[in-house]
């Protein structure tokens, strides 16, 4: 089969999707969700076919051009990367649709929840396609459209509506950076198109630029939440759950992440400043994450400070000596890395996602998990895939998240960057901890509050996607998983060998089992209130404002800004309106009522000018003046 | 011939529909509708022909008209003209749609509404620019009156301002053409013949540019000469803020392009780096005084400014891809612009009876419909993928970079104007959708949309879209009436 049909039908699908649910489905709730299950199943079954079958065929329509200097494409550009990628964006789209199926049941925006999750894998779907600068912004820009359609999917609560349009805004100042970066680039290069790109930046790699690097991140920055653009996320939780596994933990942001490894060359300058920048977020949502009592935004920080791994890794690809250039090894050491724990967090990540999703539907919508507790007793499936996502985040030996974070500690300990390496080596510490408090907090205990004691394990729907993704989250990290379709990418991962490797096993125990039983002993599940908080009051305080990031923005926005613009709105209507245009009709006026009066129809009045006039005409005429 | 059909049907409708006796609303309204299609039927048929022939311009109709001073009737179309005798049929169009509950004084309304059009659809026809002018002059007439009977608020404050403007604005123009009348050595107002002969010296070159480019560009909302555009907007019944932000802003920047850069090229080249500094204080500007107006349809009637600092942009860059974006900017903001005003002024008014932001209470769960089309026309307006003021925006971008004689604040305040645009929107959207009511406990649903506002939405929003996923329907007929002037520009930077 020709591969240019299936991309049609792939980009296709969502889209008719969506508009006939928009169309004709907007009252029929359960069809529409049916509808939309479906369309999922048929569109992941074609994903599946490319990914493993790789038929044939390119798919390139030209959309704009402009004298021959401008030529503006809709293609795709499928390489083991972006396969790698689709196969993540299927698996835990899929998964959270069935999901959504029951927690999204009794929902009276059933039809809308659906048709914007089809935009959103639409426009994910172009993302990982495409095979140039300004199509991976046009549906950058789409994605960040149907994240905030979902985001404001409660808009009777105003806390939602506010987080809509903060991940809105965000996202687009750093799209303002990421726009002028693609600019720089065709400026630079003559060409938005990837493989001319890497072709001619190897060519020519004088062209290419720290600022150019920089700017490009900026979107980064906005898509995966880094600092100091984080705060969007955390908000986002205001979102439908499976909203926030899907698009707000497993795929959109880890959109900024694909799009690096995807333009990897064009990054190089910039890759200091990109490893800090994520060791940075590691760091500091690994320690706000301790003052969150939401189960959710606990779960956000964790997002927060995986991305910050994984961007770490990008930047630390390029300061390790490590190269395992294997036959097909064709992307850098650093994203492949990113890549790779990309894959096994969108599993794990999901899945505790998923989880919380479930105790929060059994909890009828309450999310502190200190009105929780006691949960395992009923509901043992959800709770011991939680567990295992637990583990696995942790680093538990042998599971999927121990691998990939392996890679990534393999790195800095290779680099020339021990602050780093200790920072981030640190940090999987508290990641245990944080994640331990949350985990005994939330399942054992007595039960805090009477939603928590009337708790029930939910249905199939809910509980199988749990199941699927727990199974993935053991096995997700092993290379017979990925086996030799996405060789470029796992190929081009280094081991750890030797003492190294044993070292990390040991760590990995110590710190995941280790989280757990300290968190146990620290945050006892039997206590109705948070240790730190009693212990630390005034640095719990601080961890619970996300250590005054928003508090910062919120000053500049209304202090600054707003204040800015009404001093200029009155400034406007001051000069301009007043002073300019009405000065001008002023004088104009002075002169009308100057002229009038010398026409006063007072003949003494007249005599008088008269005779003015002639001593004036005299003078002139004399010679005198 | 087709195209001088849409100046004779406009100017018939007023004429006829003025001597209709007022109370015949149902007969004024189907026969303005029939009117208007007509026109925008014409305007495609031109848009096909010139698709299949290609060639400069097209349907010349050349007569004699006062020879003592040169002045000919002479009128034509090329790819230019045509996107905007198109945009002007589907804003009459969409404007008689959303003025469909009109029932005070009806016929002197619609009378004087297309011969406004009829004025409008005569600048763009001009070849000759005598015959230009005379167009630009009829078109001010009808404003003043549409705005002092059938407006609010300030509205004779209002009426007379934009008609002071306009008029000081066309006699800065005048002066000017009257230089080139002069300047040129040939004695004629043939705007071709001018083109192709006219030998203009460097100095008055620099001195006239100005002249000509402020005269006009006062109509396209240049700042600091801006402040007519809100006022006027805001004042305006809701077809004539739809015409004046769709079109008539258009009619100045139509005229700084084809004259005044046109004709001048190296005073434009001169005097670029200026316009691009204005046109930057124009989208900034513009994005961060809508962002504190409380008055939703001053919002939008500044964002008219801010978006027309784009096509002020795009005309500075005097690049190919520039001034193409320019030309989109002028179609795409014609569209959004027009169906922005259309839901705050009249979907949302007539309703709510308020335009104030802080009146406006629960909207998105009491006219959902209405929420939404405003939120695609916002989201086509911050220029969203998919819209067309993404394309006539990334256009303006690239070219902007793309103009050695700018300095590199100019792209940098340009991306920043369109990221206060996205706020500003934003901003507004969740202010008059979203927030909770706090006194009002009211929660019962507005009517839904009429069929007429649905249709009108919906037309606005097909041309939007189409630009945005298939931008060649207009580009194609861009191309070749942009490369004249391009031609013009090159030989004049050497």
């Amino acid at each position: 089969m020709n591969a240019a049909f299936l991309y049609q039908l792939l980009f296709l699908l969502p889209l008719l999707t969506a508009a006939v649910i928009a169309c004709f489905l907007r009252t029929k709730h359960n069809l529409a969700a049916n509808f939309s299950v479906l369309s999922g199943l048929i569109f992941s079954a074609i994903a599946l076919f490319l990914i493993y079958v790789r038929p044939e065929g390119d798919w390139s329509v030209t959309w704009l051009t402009l004298g021959g200097s401008f030529e503006l494409k809709f293609g795709v550009l499928f390489n083991d990367l972006s396969a790698l990628m689709l196969l993540v964006l299927i698996i835990v789209g899929f998964l959270v649709q069935v999901f959504s199926l029951g927690y999204m049941k009794d929902d009276l925006g059933k039809a809308r929840f659906f048709a914007g999750l089809s935009i959103f894998m639409f426009a994910m779907l172009g993302i990982v396609l495409a095979d140039n600068l300004v199509m991976i912004f046009i549906f950058w820009e789409l994605v960040g459209f149907s994240s905030y359609v979902l985001i404001n999917h409660y808009f009777d609560k105003p806390s939602a509506v506010s987080a809509s349009k903060k991940a809105f805004i965000v996202n687009r100042i750093g799209d303002f950076g990421f726009l002028l970066g693609i600019l720089f680039v065709y400026w630079q290069f003559g060409t938005f198109d990837l493989v001319e790109l890497e072709e001619r930046a190897r060519l020519s790699p004088g062209y290419l630029s720290t600022g150019m690097a920089l700017l490009l991140f900026c979107g980064v920055i906005g898509k995966s939440a880094q600092m100091p653009l984080h705060v969007w996320l955390p908000d986002a939780m205001e979102g439908p759950t499976p909203i926030s596994a899907l698009i707000h933990a497993a795929t959109m942001v880890a959109a900024g992440i694909y799009f690096s490894a995807r333009v990897y060359f064009l990054m190089l300058p910039g890759m200091e400043v990109i490893m800090w920048v994520g060791t940075i977020t590691a760091v500091f949502a690994a320690v706000v994450a301790f003052g969150q009592n939401d189960i959710k935004k606990i779960l956000a920080f964790s997002t927060l400070s995986q991305l910050g791994y994984m961007v770490a890794a990008l930047g630390l690809g390029a300061a390790s000596s490590l190269q395992r250039h294997g036959e097909h090894a064709v992307i850098s050491t650093g994203a492949a890395v990113a890549m790779y724990h990309l894959t096994t967090h969108a599993f794990f990540k999901a899945l505790l996602f998923l989880g919380s999703g479930s105790v929060i539907h059994a909890c009828h919508h309450e999310q502190d998990i200190y009105k929780m507790g006691g949960l395992y007793g009923e509901m043992k499936i959800t709770s011991i895939t939680f567990g295992i996502g637990v583990l696995a985040i942790g680093g538990f030996p042998f599971l999927a998240g121990f691998f990939s974070k392996d890679s990534i500690l393999h790195l800095a300990h290779e680099s020339d960057f021990n602050l780093v390496s200790y920072l981030l080596f640190g940090t999987t510490a508290l990641t245990g901890l944080y994640m331990g408090r949350l985990f005994v907090v939330t399942f054992f205990g007595k039960p805090r509050s009477a939603h928590a004691e009337r708790a029930k394990e939910n249905g199939p729907a809910i509980v199988l996607p749990l199941v699927i993704l727990g199974i993935l989250s053991v096995i997700g990290g092993y290379e017979w998983f990925f086996g030799h379709t996405f060789e470029a990418v796992i190929g081009a991962i280094p081991n750890a060998e030797g003492p190294f490797k044993m070292l990390m096993i040991i760590t990995g125990l110590l710190f995941s089992v280790g989280g757990l039983i300290v968190g146990w002993l620290v945050w006892n599940p039997s206590k109705d209130s948070d240790t730190l908080e009693n212990v630390a009051p005034g640095l719990f305080k601080a961890l619970v404002a996300k250590l005054y990031f928003d508090s910062i923005y919120d000053w500049y926005v209304k202090k600054v800004q707003d204040r800015g613009a009404l001093i200029l709105g009155f400034l406007d209507q001051l000069f301009i309106t007043g002073l300019m245009v009405r000065g001008t009709a002023e004088i104009i006026g002075l002169m009308g009522i100057v002229s009038r009066s010398l026409h006063g129809g007072n003949i003494g009045g007249y005599v008088y000018w008269f005779a003015i006039g002639v001593v004036v005409l005299g003078a002139i005429a004399f010679g005198v003046l | 011939m087709i195209a001088l059909l849409t100046v004779i049907i406009s100017f018939s409708a007023a004429s006829i529909i003025g001597f209709i006796p007022g109370k015949n609303t149902k007969l004024i309204r189907s026969l303005a509708l029939l009117a208007a299609l007509a026109t925008f039927a014409a305007s495609l048929v031109c848009y096909f022909q010139y698709l299949a022939a290609n060639s400069q311009f097209q349907q010349v109709i050349d007569l004699a008209w006062i020879p003592a001073i040169g002045a000919q009737f002479k009128v034509g179309v090329d790819g230019l003209s045509i996107s905007l005798l198109v945009l002007t049929g589907i804003v009459a169009i969409s404007g008689v749609l959303f003025s469909w509950e009109l029932e005070d004084r009806a016929n002197q309304f619609y009378a004087y509404y297309f011969a406004l059009i009829g004025g409008v659809f005569g600048v763009f026809l001009s070849l000759d620019l005598f015959l230009l002018f005379v167009f630009y002059e009829i078109a001010i007439v009808p404003k003043y009156f549409i705005i002092a009977i059938w407006g609010s608020g300030k509205k004779t404050y209002a009426a007379m301002k934009l008609v002071l403007f306009s008029f000081v604005g066309s006699a800065v123009a005048l002066f000017g053409l009257i230089a080139l009348y002069y300047g040129s050595g040939q004695h004629t107002f043939d705007l071709i013949q001018l083109m192709q002969e006219g030998e203009f010296s460097e100095t008055f070159q620099l001195m006239v540019f100005p002249i000509l480019f402020v005269g006009f560009a006062i109509l396209a909302g240049m700042w600091p000469f801006h402040t007519w555009a809100p006022t006027g907007h805001v004042a305006a019944p809701t077809a004539a803020s739809m015409l004046l932000a769709g079109v008539v802003m258009k009619l100045g920047a139509y005229g700084c392009l084809r004259v005044a850069i046109g004709l001048l090229p190296y005073g434009a080249i001169y005097w670029a780096p200026v316009i691009g500094w204005i046109a930057v204080i124009n989208i900034v500007y513009g994005a961060l005084i809508a962002l504190v107006q409380k008055d939703f349809k001053y919002v939008i009637g500044y964002s008219s400014v801010s978006h027309m600092g784009f096509v002020l942009l795009g005309l500075a860059t005097l690049n190919e891809v520039g001034l193409m974006g320019a030309s989109l900017q002028m179609f795409s903001h014609g569209i959004i612009g027009a169906l922005l005003f259309a839901i705050v002024g009249t979907v949302i008014y007539t309703r709510t009876h308020t335009r104030q932001l802080y009146e406006l209470h629960n909207l998105m769960a009491r006219m959902p419909g209405v929420c939404w089309a405003f939120i695609i026309a916002g989201l086509a307006s911050m220029g969203l993928p998919g819209f067309s003021g993404f394309v006539s925006e990334l256009h303006v971008l690239i070219g902007t970079w793309n103009q050695d004689q700018f300095s590199i604040w100019i792209i940098i305040l340009a991306g920043f104007g369109i990221l206060a645009t996205f706020t500003y929107t934003l901003v507004k959207i969740h202010e008059a959708f979203f927030r909770a009511s706090q006194s009002h406990s009211t929660t019962e649903s507005y009517a839904p949309m009429t069929l007429a506002e649905k249709a009108g939405c919906a037309l606005l929003i097909l041309f939007a879209v189409a630009i945005g996923l298939y931008p060649k329907l207009l580009t194609s007929i861009l191309e070749p009436s942009l490369a004249p002037i391009l031609e013009a520009l090159a030989v004049a930077a050497g």
